[in-house]
């Protein structure tokens, strides 16, 4: 099976260059376009345009009654959320950090997870959590986490990953218009922020008008013989980085790039493994008990056998992200981590 | 009997108190109805659990919380009430979802836990959806508030005057989501009524033991909000309050809280001894359905025929719920993991 | 030949100097009137730079460089 990405259109389509924010924006705004029942609700989304440029001219083009400032009331405007979307509407709900699940949960995992499933398929919930994760810039251990390990861990609810900015809109589309429960987890280090660090690849070329990127394929973002990298968010770029870097000693490197963790595209790990018999996860969540825990079982469930060497886990190890900048960096999955372990996979 | 804790901010109201003959009767009906059908659950809850008592075992396995006692609450409330408004319940539901005109088979196979149930089996007691009546609940305390927000924010949006009414007990008026929901409903003017069962009992520990203040129709005033006590369990005094409260919601002056000082009849969930209760031997003379039967007796609004037919219909409608449900199909297991997404 | 100017973000110092964050256009491409061509900066506002008329764009300062507000940073012909 192909699991190479063609675009929606049947003809190529022009582009643009936008930074991932920006693509973001783009698929809101046309979604609202379309959809009068399409409303943003969150903490500085109004005219702050979000803290991490979710939102930026929404509220100048669609007005207050559409893009909505809230109190510092998680559960309770999280659950408003849910409670238009059983109504009919389509609310998309911005947590400012992923780290603040911690005040809002129930809401979202025993109640806008659990809503479908508990009706008997009765009442759907089609509502989109947007979240900001990812460090990288000394934002201390409250602020810097991923967590989407956690999120795709309970059952109930579709979790969305992009890494790029045409995938940023392709997958903001396809979640707005997907009657689940949605939960796209957007990395402040891809959002071409002016003032964060940026990476080269979080400006891109994005198709014009209204596409969907499919919920639950991966992409294949290099290909390669030697050797099966599969990560998601800002990893994918800087695995990207260290592929460019050995190809030329001849060292081929495969990028997986996962896009969504649920559903997830264990055919394309599969494939990709399959052909390489090496396999490096990076994941800037935490390592144990999460994704790349879950990446590595779909293999050993399949056949382990595909297996020509150790599997690589380049994960945030099990500690609090530090706040030094020298210490952040010693626990984050960067090109240095994934040289080594993409070197001792195939030297193996 | 009402007492009102804060200022109403409403438009005057006309005199308050008289209930017209009709709704009086009807106002028994429904607790009746409820009454009866929580007797049904307790004698089909219990009948296969032995010996000893098994809380995993029968047709109706499980935690089970019961209203008896709780009436007055939702006959007060619900008779505001269209299907088109919308009920928020918690872990106690049954009197709440009947006087909201759920349909009592559906109901009462999705407790038995059978394919023919609201949620398919997959619910329960706790977790009953009804999109017909806008009905759902939920076993968290105080978050079953939140979403009723939403609710009254997609109503005020299409402004066709429904209103969303929001049911926790007073131990949930302590629990965060509590607070920000009456915050802000209030903020946005949302079309919420807030109803605290207040049963004295959340578990085993006394408001006297939990709570701060003396009545949470007090806290009311502090997010800007109308708050009203009823005390005694007077489902009168509920359905004037709740007339009051629903008015101001479809008039778009937003939201308002009710407190009714409640009685829980049995225990948190049936299993429960209630070692913890000292008043426990004098709960059943303070039963408020035999209570109001008196005074409408009294008036001459019911005698003896009209009782028993009352009673005889409602027993007749419990009992053919139970029996659907019995006679529906139980759940294939290899459905197990289907209708977790659309 | 229309200079595309450094937009004056900082009213109170009109000499401050900003970034030039963010290029969306590559140097010689086409353009059209209004379209996004930078995202600038200065101290912690940013604003978004569009092409005042339509043609060729030629970038004259590079991403991240340091600019004088009013200054151009590319010209269109």
């Amino acid at each position: 099976m192909t699991i190479i990405d063609t675009p929606a259109a049947p003809a190529p389509r022009a582009s643009h260059r936008l930074t991932t924010s920006k693509a973001m924006v783009e698929a809101i705004a046309q979604e609202m376009e379309r959809d009068p029942s399409v409303f943003y609700l969150g903490e500085d989304v109004g005219a702050y345009g979000g803290i991490f440029s979710s939102t930026t001219g929404l509220l100048e083009r669609f007005g207050p009654q559409r893009v909505i400032d809230t109190p510092i009331s998680e559960t309770a405007f999280i659950g408003l959320g849910i409670g238009a979307a059983v109504e009919g509407m389509r609310p998309i709900v911005e947590l400012m950090f992923a780290d603040f699940m911690g005040v809002c949960l129930d809401q979202i995992y025993n109640h806008m997870a659990k809503i479908h499933y508990e009706s008997g398929g009765n009442v759907k919930v089609p509502m989109v959590l947007t979240t900001a994760v990812g460090g990288g810039y000394s934002d201390g251990a409250q602020h810097s986490q991923c967590l989407w390990g956690t999120f795709a861990h309970l059952p109930g609810m579709k979790v969305v990953v992009p890494s790029t900015p045409a995938d940023a809109k392709g997958l903001m589309t396809s979640a707005i218009r997907d009657d689940n429960p949605v939960i796209y987890m957007f990395h402040k280090g891809v959002m071409g922020l002016p003032w964060m660090a940026k990476n080269a690849r979080s400006t891109d070329d994005v198709p014009e008008g209204d596409y969907t990127v499919p919920i639950g394929k991966a992409r294949v973002a290099r290909e390669g013989s030697d050797v099966t990298v599969v990560t998601l968010s800002l990893s994918v770029h800087h695995a990207l980085d260290v592929a460019e870097s050995v190809a030329g000693e001849g060292i081929d490197v495969e990028v997986i790039d996962l896009r969504s963790l649920v559903p997830l595209d264990r055919e394309a790990i599969l494939t990709s493994v399959g052909k390489t018999g090496r396999l490096v996860v990076v994941d800037e969540d935490y390592c144990s008990f999460g994704l790349s825990g879950e990446v590595v079982a779909t293999v050993a469930d399949h056949d382990p056998r595909m297996l020509r060497v150790p599997v690589q886990r380049v994960a945030v190890p099990d500690v609090p992200i530090p706040y030094a900048h020298a210490l952040e960096y010693a626990v984050l999955p960067r090109q240095d981590r994934i040289e080594k372990a993409v070197r001792t996979a195939v030297a193996g | 009997m009402t007492t009102h804790a804060a200022p109403s901010t409403s438009s005057p109201e006309p005199g308050g108190g008289f209930v017209d003959p009709d709704v009086r009767v009807r106002l028994y009906e429904t607790m009746v109805l409820c009454r009866t059908y929580e007797e049904a659950i307790l004698r089909e809850y219990h009948a296969d659990k032995g010996p000893g008592f098994d809380i995993g075992k029968g047709l109706v396995p499980g935690e089970m919380h019961l209203s008896a006692g709780q009436e007055p609450v939702a006959a007060g409330v619900c008779a505001h009430l269209t299907e088109e408004d919308a009920v928020t319940a918690t872990h106690r539901p049954h009197h709440l979802a009947i006087a909201h005109g759920m349909d009592l088979r559906r109901m009462t196979a999705e407790i038995f836990g059978r394919e023919t149930g609201l949620g398919r089996g997959r619910g329960g007691h706790m977790h009953l959806f009804d999109p017909a009546t806008h009905f759902s609940c939920s076993g968290i305390i105080a978050e079953g508030y939140p979403p009723a927000l939403g609710q009254a924010f997609a109503f005020q949006r299409r402004g066709g005057g429904q209103v969303a009414v929001a049911v926790t007990g007073e131990g949930a008026a302590n629990q965060g989501g509590f607070h920000e929901s009456l915050n802000l409903a209030a903020r946005w003017a949302l079309p919420v009524v807030f109803v605290v069962e207040d049963n004295d009992w959340a578990i085993s520990v006394p408001r006297s033991a939990s709570t701060a203040v003396g009545s949470n129709a007090d806290r009311a005033a502090a997010y800007g909000i109308p708050g009203d006590r009823v005390e005694d369990n007077d489902v009168e005094g509920v359905y004037d309050a709740a007339r009051r409260a629903v008015a101001r919601a479809r008039a778009g002056e937003g939201p308002s809280l009710i407190e009714v000082h409640t009685l829980r009849l049995w225990g948190h969930f049936e299993g429960d001894a209630q070692g913890y209760r000292p008043e426990l031997a004098d709960v059943s003379a303070h039963d408020p359905i035999p209570r109001y039967e008196q005074t409408l007796r009294a008036g001459g609004h019911l005698a003896d025929a009209a009782v028993a037919r009352i009673k005889d219909a409602a027993k007749e409608r419990v009992e053919d719920a139970i029996t659907y449900a019995k006679n529906s199909p139980v759940p294939d297991p290899a459905s197990a993991t289907s209708y977790v997404f659309a | 030949m229309t200079d595309v100017v450094f937009p004056a973000l900082s009213k109170e110092t009109p000499d401050a100097e900003g970034v030039l964050a963010t290029w969306f256009v590559s140097d010689g491409a086409t353009v059209t009137a209004d379209q996004l061509v930078a995202e600038v900066q200065v101290e912690k506002v940013s604003a978004e730079v569009a092409a005042p008329v339509g043609g060729v764009v030629h970038l004259l300062v590079a991403e991240e460089a340091t600019v004088k507000q009013g200054s151009p940073i590319a010209r269109i012909e």
